[in-house]
Order: structure tokens, then sequence, then C-alpha cells
């Protein structure tokens, strides 16, 4: 093969790894990726020029217009407490407490980021929605038909996130919340 | 013989690396420029008041349905850009700023203001702004404003639209 062939080619392979490798990074790549907390991942460093190129691209796929830490804090679950991919036709139970934050929802998402259509136009469950009496220790279920208590539809399709936010966090965003703080997602079975 | 073997596969790798970095760097912009495109199909520099997202919301990935969004993008070829947000009947409303790359140039809430309007003049270095505003200075001209309100119970949702659309973004 003549010399400026195999250049011409060793070019075009690198130009197209490196974007590929690049596409599947920011595709693949979870909302939060940078650290796990149970099923939970987050970041601290959203919305900042100190984010890595890294970060920063999956965020602008994944969750554009993200706050910083400060105001917000997001934690996204795409399996369950014992790492099983989260699947819409099943039925989960979460259960929390008080949760580092001035006010919280858990809203249920498609693999594409998007809310997720069910016959009870349900998409999240905020915090408020919790008696004040049920706020130490509170249950959400979340499954594809309805629930008595607080039910979180999955509208019965195949694979879902959960997405946790967390905003005016007490300690300004600056730390890890321990695992014991967020909650614990457990499946009860399957249809 | 073996470098003018190898030549093409270093050459390969160091083009695979390059190429990956600069795809990495380019994304948020990329993916802002065209979330302004949408956005700004309300008209630019001006405020467009967004439903509560449902599941067929598609302006923006993982919108949050428990938030009430009022978006301005903007453009500052014309000068600064000013935001006015004045209070809203909520337990929490803010106002966040992001230019070009994405960053949070700009986040202001309602317990930060004391329960009180938020200004803010969104500008370029060198561009004048009037008093009053807290000055947000960004690199490049194009950027979006957005205001989120909580809407704790849906119910209260046409109230909180009444009150929101008070709130101003132009060009000064």
């Amino acid at each position: 093969m003549k010399p400026w062939l195999r250049y011409t080619l060793a070019v075009a392979l690198g130009l197209v790894a490196g974007l590929g490798g690049a596409a599947y990074t920011v595709r693949s790549g979870a909302l939060g990726s940078g650290q796990s907390i149970g099923p939970w991942r987050t970041g601290a460093d959203f919305g900042t020029a100190e984010a890595s190129a890294r970060t920063r691209a999956v965020v602008a796929m994944a969750g554009l217009l993200a706050l910083p830490a400060r105001e917000a804090r997001y934690y996204t679950a795409v399996t369950d407490d014992a790492g099983a991919a989260l699947d819409g036709r099943c039925r989960y139970r979460v259960t929390g407490g008080n949760l580092p934050a001035r006010w919280w929802s858990l809203t249920l998402y498609d693999a594409a980021g998007y809310l997720v259509p069910n016959d009870a136009d349900r998409f999240s469950v905020p915090g408020a929605a919790l008696a004040p009496g049920e706020r130490s220790s509170w249950t959400i279920r979340v499954a594809p038909d309805r629930q008595t208590g607080h039910w979180l539809p999955t509208g019965g399709i195949d694979a879902f996130a959960l997405t946790l936010r967390a905003y005016l966090p007490p300690d300004g965003g600056k730390g890890t919340p321990p695992r014991a703080a967020l909650p614990s997602i457990v499946k009860e079975g399957c249809a | 013989m073996i470098w003018r073997r190898l030549a093409p596969f270093v050459v390969g790798i160091l083009v695979a690396v390059v190429a990956y970095d600069l795809a990495l760097m380019a994304t948020p912009r990329l993916l802002m420029a065209a979330a302004f495109d949408r956005i700004s199909a309300g008209g630019v520099n001006r405020f467009t008041f967004t439903p509560l997202a449902t599941d067929t919301s598609r302006a923006i990935v993982r919108p949050s349905p428990d938030l009430a969004y009022s978006s301005c993008p903007f453009d500052l070829a014309g000068g600064p850009l000013l935001v006015e947000v004045p209070p809203v009947p909520a337990s929490y409303w803010s106002l966040s700023v992001f230019d070009a790359e994405t960053n949070t140039a700009f986040v202001r809430n309602n317990v930060d203001s004391g329960g009180g309007s938020i200004r803010a003049a969104v500008a370029l270095a060198g561009q004048a702004i009037p008093d009053g505003y807290a000055r947000v200075t960004v690199a490049k001209p194009r950027g979006i404003a957005l205001v989120r309100i909580l809407v704790e119970d849906r119910g209260a949702f046409p109230a909180i639209d009444v009150a929101r659309r008070r709130a101003s973004c132009g060009v000064g």
C-alpha cells in the first residue's frame, strides 16, 4: 500500500473512532455520572466552568440548563438498590425521610429524558405532596398501575429513570450526602 | 523500517484523541445553539411563558413538571439585556442566566432577594448598564435567561401564571 494511502486511511479511521467515541460518551453518560450514592448518581459541578469537558457535554445532552449545586442537586437513578435496571412494567417501593433540601421532587423520565404519558397525567411526586407527619418517613410506589398512597406512574415503558431534585441544599451543595440520606428503591414485582 | 510501519497507527491514534476532545468541547455550544433556536421561536430578548411540562414537552430535555419556566433567549448585539422578575405567589422562584457555553453566569432566588424583585443586566465586557441592576458579564452575545417558579399544586398555577407575566426582559 502506498504511504500516502496508509496515512489517509489512518486519519480517516482516527476521525471515525474519535467522533464515534465522543458521541457514545455523550449519549451513554447518565446525568450526574460523577458520584454514585447507592443507585443515585450525581455531580457537584453542573453548570459551572470548572466541570470537565465530559461532564459539560453529558449535562448539555441529558440536562441542559441544569443549575449549579448551591442552588440544586440532581440525583438520577437508572437502577434499583440491587443494581437491576428500572423497568416500567415492574412495581417499586421508594422510601425515604427528610431530605437535605429546602424543597424536593421525584420525577420519572423515559430513556430520552422526557416525561412519560400515563392515564393519571402524573409525572412527579413533590415533597409538598407529603403530609407534615409523614415527611420524616415516606413511601412512594412507582408502578404502571394505580397504587394506594403516593403513586408515580411508569406508563408501562421498558426502561425509565428517576430524578430527585433537591433545591437549596443546606450545605450549599458542597458535600456528598451519605447513602442513608437518599431514598432507597426496592423492586416489589413485575407484571 | 519499524517506524515507517508504525507511524500511520500513531497518527491515527493522535487524530482519534484530538477528535474526541474537540467533539466533547464543542458539544455544549452546539446543543445550546440548538436549544436557543427552539426556545427563540417565541422571540428573542423577550420572555416566553411556557405551560407546565407534560409528556408532550420537547423544548428542553428533563423538564421539571413542578416548575413553571419563563425563558428569555437573548442576543446582546444591540446592547445589554435588562431583566426584572417581580415576586410571585410561590415558595421558590429564581432567575438564572446561562451563557453560550451552558455555564451558569448568574443565579438568584427569592431567598437571596428577601422576597423582593430580582433585577439583572446581562452585558458584554465594555457595555454600560443602568444603576439598580446586578451586572452579569458574559463572553458571547447569545444565551438564555430562565425563570423557575415552584408550583406545588397545579391548581395554583393560573394565579402564578398571571403574576409571572409581570416579568420583563429586553435590550436596554
